[in-house]
């Protein structure tokens, strides 16, 4: 794709934010391909959309073997409801794990290491009825589970990231699409910050290459960006209805740049406006030249 | 014959409310959703005294305490059954009291007065607004004294030992005792290992009050509890009586086994207002000639306190309010800024005059943030809850110490309610803080933030750093109209130690005279 070609999707990305009518710029895609990198599902079920997106990819089955332990690993960091925007749609998620069941997956185990109250982050996001009654191991952060990994990162060393995460044979990384006052957004990237354990708040330094840092251990086997309804102000806690939109959305593929160069398209940015996103691009942790993709937009 | 069946009725009751008790005490935890959904304070709504000591001090019947009326009625009609067969404190002393072998008479037959003086003096500070019912009650006692102290040793304990096994990393047995520590979390384990300032302490008074069983049994009892002596006075017109018939051979059994020192002599005789009802002389007496019933027309000894005594208890209880207040913690306009108190708490003197300090929003807080003080109120205020944000913040969307607070000292917040009131403001260290001091990006209070339109905001300045180059940093800003000061900010702050952001309970909501802003 050329550089005028580029700002020609950009400027459609955001026309058809502000008409609703999310991602037909990519219909015209001249680098089709049978195989399809990343799906873009939209429709008013969250549960519809997310199959939609799956099946888009080539199924369930592409990503989840028979008896694996599978990590769903939304955001649940705040004591927020599902309408509020700040944790994942419980619908999404309890959707996936249906799906990794029907795949024969062993176990599918759901966590994340809250900002807030964990019993109140958990129950008010409404993901972990959700998730129990699909059948997920819900667990709460257990303190002694975390092993310090070398990293040898651009700036971490060494970090503790969390032993479950790090044992399971398949990982499915289903983050939410809002803002953030430092890294601007936070998508799929961003989402890890949940598995890591220590003091989070010092990655602040240097948050963009910390992410991607760890972005390069933990590789997940698809990666579902949570966009039914985006945070666009306020975030990453939100609060304000007014600052919700509802794009009734979700974006499926494996390449965690590609994803979050998708999702920053959500709110009129591009993916080089995200720092993680362009040093993730620049060492190889997956592209966000979305030319080189093969993106499927399916409207339900 | 001698029988054991009341006594065993008697066991049986007492162990039944314990356990209510405990389960109550457990479920004073969050689960997640926004309402307890379990009366926990229910036994401190049953309680006479601390209806009596807040109608007084502040002039308010708090509606949950009409359940103490029950407690009055049952006493005036069964005497102090309570004591014998309910109260989970006289439970535990009852326990306590077994590790000593020897049943003895009454050590020191006329202390019993001693309780009464102790409820004069509690009850004449309240009429002049100071409310110390709560420091010897033995409800509040108990709730506090676990909370803070004994239920934080025994999680600590069972904790650290499960936790030496699973590092151990023993095949089958690390197994085994992880389901069972799976089973304990999920019932009588606390969600969190609770840590309070003052444990210790708190913990070597209760332990000393149980220790004094082994000096006499239930001395707490019989002697210090101003709750068993409001039910002494109750119960002394109550119509089940204690009656001695002559077949009486002055053995002195029940004299040696009376729980609560009521019988006087060898002949039986005894003091209906210290009567725990225990029945246990009925069973045991080896004559059958005790007996309780309502048809005596035995009339009771009064309970025959000294008058100099009295009169020391009410000048002790009205000079104790100038005593507690001639420190400049209560002249008016001084505030000591750290001192913030829980969301919904009335203003100050309010306050005061309700908390019983039982300790019950601060086992419930979620964050642990909530702890005790000792002398930051005054010692008027010992043991009230404030929040220490460098410990745990103030949950945006929790209610729950509003909820359990029994006397309304810290009101039921609706939610709405609860993300708008003030308990304090943040204030930020410049000198400390990385974006400010050393033009380094941090942000981490702005994301921590929780208010709808965050009250913490960036502004971007341009900074130049020591090669020279010119950078861009996110520096943090206070809302005042916006800030809570729920203290998340304080809490998550990377400068540990003295954070670079902190809360002071300035411009806090529940006073006029330390607002800051002109409207609001």
């Amino acid at each position: 794709m050329k550089r005028r070609d580029f700002l020609k999707v950009t400027a459609l990305a955001g026309l058809s934010i502000s008409t609703g009518n999310l991602f037909d710029c990519f219909t015209y895609n001249v680098f089709a391909s049978d195989f399809v990198d990343i799906a873009v599902a939209e429709g008013p079920s969250p549960s519809g959309i997310t199959n939609a997106a799956i099946n888009a990819l080539g199924g369930i089955t592409r990503f989840i073997s028979r008896g694996d332990t599978v990590v769903v690993k939304p955001n649940i960091a705040w004591d927020r409801r599902p309408e509020q925007a700040a944790t994942t749609n419980p619908e999404v998620v309890s959707t996936l794990i249906g799906l990794c069941y029907e795949a024969g997956a062993g176990r599918v185990k759901v966590f994340d290491r809250t900002c807030n109250d964990a019993r109140r982050c958990y129950k008010q996001s409404g993901i972990a009825d959700a998730a129990a009654a699909a059948g997920a191991d819900v667990s709460y952060i257990d303190d002694r589970k975390f092993k310090t990994v070398k990293i040898d990162g651009l700036v971490l060393k060494e970090w503790p990231l969390y032993r479950e995460i790090l044992e399971a044979d398949k990982i499915i990384n289903v983050p939410i699409a809002k803002t953030h006052g430092l890294s601007k957004l936070t998508l799929g990237m961003k989402n890890w910050m949940g598995i890591m354990g220590g003091w989070r708040g010092r990655i602040h330094q240097k948050i963009d290459e910390s992410l991607v840092d760890v972005s390069m251990i933990i590789k997940p086997t698809l990666v579902v960006l949570d966009a039914v309804r985006i945070l666009t102000a306020n975030g990453p806690q939100g609060g304000r209805l007014e600052d919700v939109r509802m794009l009734n959305t979700v974006i499926a593929g494996t390449d965690q740049v590609a994803i979050d160069t998708m999702g920053a398209m959500l709110f009129g940015m591009e993916g080089r406006d995200l720092g993680y996103v362009k040093i993730g691009d620049r060492v190889g942790l997956g592209t966000m030249d979305l030319s080189r993709l093969n993106i499927k937009k399916i409207t339900l | 014959m001698k029988t054991n069946l009341i006594k065993n009725l008697r066991r049986i009751s007492q162990g039944i409310f314990l356990l209510l008790f405990l389960f109550l005490f457990i479920r004073t935890e969050s689960q997640g959703a926004d309402e307890l959904g379990y009366p926990v304070k229910i036994f401190l709504d049953f309680d006479p005294l601390i209806l009596i000591s807040t109608l007084l001090s502040s002039h308010v019947i708090v509606g949950g305490f009409l359940f103490s009326l029950v407690l009055i009625a049952v006493t005036m009609i069964l005497g102090r059954v309570f004591c014998g067969w309910i109260c989970p404190l006289g439970t535990i002393h009852n326990m306590a009291g077994s590790l000593k072998k020897k049943r003895t008479r009454a050590i020191h037959p006329h202390w019993y007065r001693f309780k009464y003086y102790i409820l004069l003096f509690v009850v004449v500070s309240s009429i002049f607004t100071v409310q110390l019912a709560g420091i010897l009650d033995p409800i509040a006692f108990l709730i506090r004294s676990l909370s803070l102290s004994i239920y934080p040793l025994f999680t600590s304990t069972i904790r650290a030992f499960f936790d030496t096994v699973y590092a151990l990393h023993i095949p089958i047995i690390t197994d085994i005792s992880e389901f069972i520590y799976d089973i304990l979390k999920q019932s009588i384990l606390s969600f969190q290992q609770p840590f309070f300032f003052q444990a210790i302490f708190i913990g070597f008074i209760f332990l000393t009050v149980l220790g004094l069983n082994l000096y006499e049994k239930r001395f707490w009892c019989k002697y210090l509890c101003p709750l068993g002596a409001l039910l002494g006075i109750l119960s002394r017109y109550a119509l089940l009586k204690r009656s001695v018939s002559e077949g009486c051979t002055s053995c002195g059994v029940c004299e040696t086994m009376c729980s609560g020192g009521a019988v006087t002599d060898r002949n039986g005789a005894s003091r209906k207002t210290e009567c725990l009802y225990c029945l246990d002389c009925d069973d045991m007496c080896p004559h059958n000639a005790v007996s309780f019933g309502f048809g005596s027309t035995e009339k009771a000894a009064p309970i025959n306190l000294e008058r100099r005594h009295i009169f020391t208890s009410v000048i002790a209880g009205i000079t104790v309010v100038p005593l507690l207040r001639i420190t400049p913690v209560s002249r008016k306009g001084f505030f000591d800024t750290p001192l913030i108190r829980p969301p919904g708490a009335l203003n100050e003197r309010e306050f005061l005059k309700r908390c019983v300090r039982c300790g019950e929003c601060m086992k419930v807080c979620i964050t642990n943030g909530l702890q005790p003080t000792l002398v930051e109120a005054g010692l008027e205020g010992v043991w009230t809850p404030r929040l220490v944000p460098a410990i745990g913040y103030c949950e945006f969307r929790c209610t729950l110490c509003g909820q359990v607070c029994p006397t309304g000292a810290i009101r039921k917040l609706t939610i709405k309610d609860k993300e708008e009131v003030k308990i304090g403001m943040a204030v930020i260290d410049t000198g400390r803080c990385l974006p400010h001091a050393y033009g380094m990006s941090c942000i981490v209070c702005e994301e921590v933030c929780p208010t709808p339109e965050k009250a913490i905001w960036l502004e971007e300045r341009s900074v130049i750093n020591r090669s020279g180059e010119r950078t861009v940093v996110k520096q943090p800003q206070i809302d005042l109209e916006r800030c809570i000061g729920c203290g998340t900010c304080e809490t998550n702050c990377p400068v540990k130690g003295r954070p670079a952001i902190y809360v002071i309970n300035t411009n806090e909501s529940r006073s006029d005279d330390n607002r800051l802003l002109l409207s609001l």
